[in-house]
């Protein structure tokens, strides 16, 4: 494989079993007499190639497979058929907060997620840059998580995935919930990052930010790309959807 | 080595969330078997016709509620993790496998006290004792087994945690702990001897209460269990795992 290629998708299918018709639990499987799960797929026959320090945008209708596109590429879900080639490391996939533990407090799921990642406990830089960047306060970071606004868990979110120094970056929704002043602060981030040469994988349903950040963009429909180009022109075509 | 880091990290969570908020904390582990001890005392002690009853209960009670506790809390560990297991790319495995390392600690702490305050129950401290460390080995490897089953069905049937609470105490009242094996009806010895539980309690008591050491019998047996159990739960758990992040 070419060394400046660093994610490679060939022919990649991902489906997931369905629950049929609601079955959840034993007494309606049992009443039903139908298969519990079929087969949907949600990625049909995606291929491409992003090069080392592209940043690539995704965009697409919700429901489109963008979460799952990059959840493929991580590998964190294994695809049904199709080869995912990857050639450096991850930071995780912190969608909106998502991996925190909720009765946790801050700083117990920042070490909680460091040691996971990787990254060892006595790294105490990596805490400090987090809680500098998330410009939460120490009381804050001693509460549970559960406590805090929904922009306050994007924060944290944000600031822990950016914490291990991975080759790509990916970005699920990441904007959305922050007020104005942390958007900016964390476009600029995300800038640097780029600037850096490091790769980023952004999905957005906010054209301007994807023309902001990416050079490229694709265009998921039903788990399919139906549009790759320059990302000015791919959110020209994503607007047109509407 | 990663791995390793990973796991005492879930395992540590695990602790820390199951005593979160609670003002005894640690020291629920042990008023659980303190109250059953002396419901059974109550009950059964006066005509048992068992010597040193007290050790032989606490020392089949202990084993029980590790096994109770670890399976009440793992089979929820996979649906419980969706959050990490979206954003990370870690194996499954390791929520389960967590879980039952976190409460074998728990286990371990109350094994500590239980050898202290056993002392004024008669207990007869020797070398032999140490055998309880092969036994808790196999029992852990049997439960982190059904730990996988439990865990993986769940996600795809939300009865399984369900009806996982509800045979537990059915289990428990066919597993000889407040009783002697000798009050069952010869008639219906067939039931205990379907139950996997009592093999491991049995060949525990063997080690902690009984005069002499267990038969090698008793080992083989609970090892193909063990073996049995894990070989399963390795199984279906493998087969379901790439399906969870759809399902749950």
């Amino acid at each position: 494989m070419n060394s400046d290629i660093i994610i490679k998708l060939e022919n990649v299918h991902v489906s997931f079993w369905q629950n049929n018709v609601g079955v959840y639990s034993l007494k309606d499987l049992i009443t039903q007499r139908k298969s519990p799960f079929k087969s949907k797929t949600i990625i049909n026959d995606i291929s491409f190639e992003v090069k080392r320090g592209e940043s690539l945008g995704i965009v697409g209708r919700n429901g489109s497979g963008k979460s799952t596109l990059l959840r493929t590429i991580a590998g964190i879900i294994k695809p049904k058929a199709g080869i995912v080639t990857v050639n450096g490391t991850f930071a995780p996939i912190l969608a909106i907060g998502a991996g925190l533990e909720q009765e946790l407090t801050g700083y117990e799921n920042i070490t909680l997620l460091l040691s996971l990642y990787g990254i060892p406990r006595k790294n105490t830089n990596a805490v400090a840059n987090i809680r500098e960047f998330s410009e939460l306060s120490d009381e804050a970071l001693r509460m549970p998580v559960k406590q805090y606004s929904s922009g306050m868990v994007a924060r944290l979110a944000f600031s822990i995935s950016l914490a291990n120094d991975s080759d790509i970056l990916i970005i699920d929704e990441v904007l959305a919930v922050g007020d104005q002043g942390f958007q900016i602060k964390c476009v600029e981030k995300i800038r640097q990052i780029k600037n850096q040469g490091k790769t980023i994988l952004f999905v957005s349903h906010f054209p301007d930010g994807v023309r902001d950040i990416c050079d490229n963009a694709i265009l998921l429909e039903q788990g399919e790309i139906t549009h790759r180009g320059l990302a000015a022109d791919i959110c020209e075509q994503y607007k047109m959807l509407f | 080595m990663q791995n390793i880091t990973r796991i005492y990290a879930l395992s540590k969570r695990n602790i820390i969330l199951r005593y979160k908020n609670s003002l005894i904390g640690f020291f629920w582990g042990f008023f659980k078997p303190l109250l059953y001890l002396l419901i059974f005392i109550v009950i059964f002690k006066h005509n048992s016709g068992i010597p040193n009853y007290i050790l032989f209960v606490t020392s089949g009670l202990i084993l029980w509620f590790f096994f109770s506790n670890v399976t009440g809390q793992s089979v929820g560990s996979i649906v419980g993790s969706v959050g990490l297991l979206k954003s990370l790319n870690i194996p499954s495995y390791f929520f389960p496998l967590s879980e039952t390392i976190g409460e074998l600690f728990n286990l371990l702490l109350t094994l500590l006290i239980f050898f202290i305050i056993m002392f004024w129950f008669g207990m007869d401290y020797n070398i032999r004792l140490l055998l309880i460390f092969p036994c808790i080995l196999l029992f852990a490897v049997f439960a982190l087994g059904l730990n996988l089953f439990l865990s993986s069905v769940n996600v795809f049937f939300r009865d399984i945690s369900i009806i996982w609470n509800t045979i537990q105490p059915a289990l428990f009242f066919m597993t000889p702990i407040g009783y002697a094996e000798s009050s069952i009806d010869p008639k219906y010895k067939f039931f205990i001897n379907c139950n996997p539980i009592y093999y491991f309690i049995k060949l525990g008591r063997s080690i902690l209460y009984d005069p002499v050491a267990p038969s090698l019998q008793q080992w083989g047996n609970c090892l193909i269990i063990c073996i049995g159990m894990y070989a399963i739960g390795h199984f279906v758990f493998s087969r379901l795992k790439n399906q969870f992040i759809s399902a749950i």
